[in-house]
C-alpha cells in the first residue's frame, strides 16, 4: 500500500497554485516573509487535500484565511518550553521517590505517569491544529491522520525544491 | 515498569486517552516511528508514546524549514515570469 506518492502529488498540485499566487502578488516580501508564505501556503495545500475532512484540515484551511503572514505552529514554542521544564522536574521528582520505600511507591509512581500522560496529552494537542477543541478520542485519530499528511507534505517540499534548483 | 491499569485509580471526571486508544496509536504509530518499532510491545508506555509522537511532529515541522528556506531564496531571485518559473510550474504537469 502506497498511498503517499497520490498524496505528495495532491499536496503538490494545490500547492504551485497557492505559490503562484503567493509570489506574484507581492515581489516586495523580504525573505522571512516569503518564508512564512510559503509554510503558510504549503499548510493550506495539504489541507486542501485532506478536503477538509478533518479537525486538523478545517483549523488549517481557517488559519490560512485569516491571516497573510500567519505562522500557526509559532505561538505553541513558548508553551512547550515551560512544559519542558516541568516534565524535567517531574522527572526529578520520580527518580527522588524511587529511592524512597517501595509500599509508598507505587500509588505515586503511578499518579506521577498519569501527570505524565496528561501534560502531554496537552502538548499534542498544541501540535496539532485546532487540537484544543478536539476530545481525547478524536486525537488520536487526527494525529494519525496529520502525520501522514505532514509527511507527504515535507516530501513534496522537498521534491520541488530539489528539481528546482537542478535546473539553476 | 509493566503498565498499569488506568481503573486502579479514579481520574476525575474528565476522560483521559485510554488504554485502548494507546494500543492502536501504538500499533500504527509503529509503522511510522523507527524508535516504537524497535522497542518491545509490552514495555511502551503512555507517555513515552505521546512523548514519541510530540517529538516526531516537532521534527517533522522542522523539516519543513529548510525546503521553505532555499524556496524563498529561490523565488527571491528569479523573475515570475522568466523560463525559470516556467519550468518550476511545468514539474507538476
Amino acid at each position: 500500500m502506497r498511498p503517499c506518492d497520490s498524496l505528495k502529488r495532491e499536496f503538490l498540485k494545490k500547492w504551485m497554485m497557492g505559490l503562484q499566487s503567493c509570489s506574484s502578488s507581492n515581489k516586495d516580501m523580504s525573505i522571512l516573509e516569503r518564508k512564512e508564505a510559503i509554510k503558510l501556503s504549503a499548510d493550506v495545500a495539504m489541507a486542501c487535500a485532506r478536503n477538509g475532512a478533518t479537525c486538523w484540515s478545517r483549523a488549517l484551511i481557517a488559519a490560512g484565511a485569516h491571516s497573510k503572514h500567519g505562522a500557526p505552529r509559532e505561538y505553541s514554542n513558548k508553551r512547550i518550553r515551560s512544559k519542558k521544564i516541568l516534565k524535567r522536574s517531574c522527572r526529578i521528582r520520580i527518580r527522588r521517590r524511587k529511592r524512597s520505600k517501595c509500599s509508598a511507591q507505587v500509588g505515586r509512581a503511578s499518579s506521577i505517569s498519569k501527570g505524565l500522560v496528561r501534560q502531554r496529552t496537552r502538548i499534542l494537542k498544541s501540535l496539532i491544529p485546532g487540537g484544543e477543541s478536539m476530545d481525547e478520542a478524536s486525537l488520536v485519530e487526527e494525529t494519525l491522520d496529520y502525520i501522514t499528511y505532514l509527511r507527504a507534505q515535507v516530501d513534496g517540499m522537498r521534491s520541488l525544491v530539489d528539481a528546482s534548483e537542478l535546473d539553476r | 515498569m509493566s503498565n498499569r491499569r488506568s481503573s486502579r485509580q479514579s481520574a476525575g471526571g474528565v476522560s483521559r486517552i485510554s488504554d485502548d486508544q494507546i494500543i492502536e496509536l501504538v500499533s500504527k504509530l509503529r509503522q511510522l516511528l523507527p524508535e516504537i518499532r524497535n522497542s518491545r510491545s509490552d514495555k511502551v508506555s503512555a507517555s513515552k508514546v505521546l512523548q514519541e509522537t510530540c517529538n516526531y511532529i516537532r521534527s517533522l515541522h522542522k523539516e519543513v524549514d529548510d525546503p521553505s528556506d532555499r524556496l524563498s531564496q529561490l523565488l527571491a531571485t528569479i523573475d515570475a515570469d522568466s523560463a525559470e518559473a516556467a519550468i518550476i510550474r511545468s514539474l507538476l504537469m
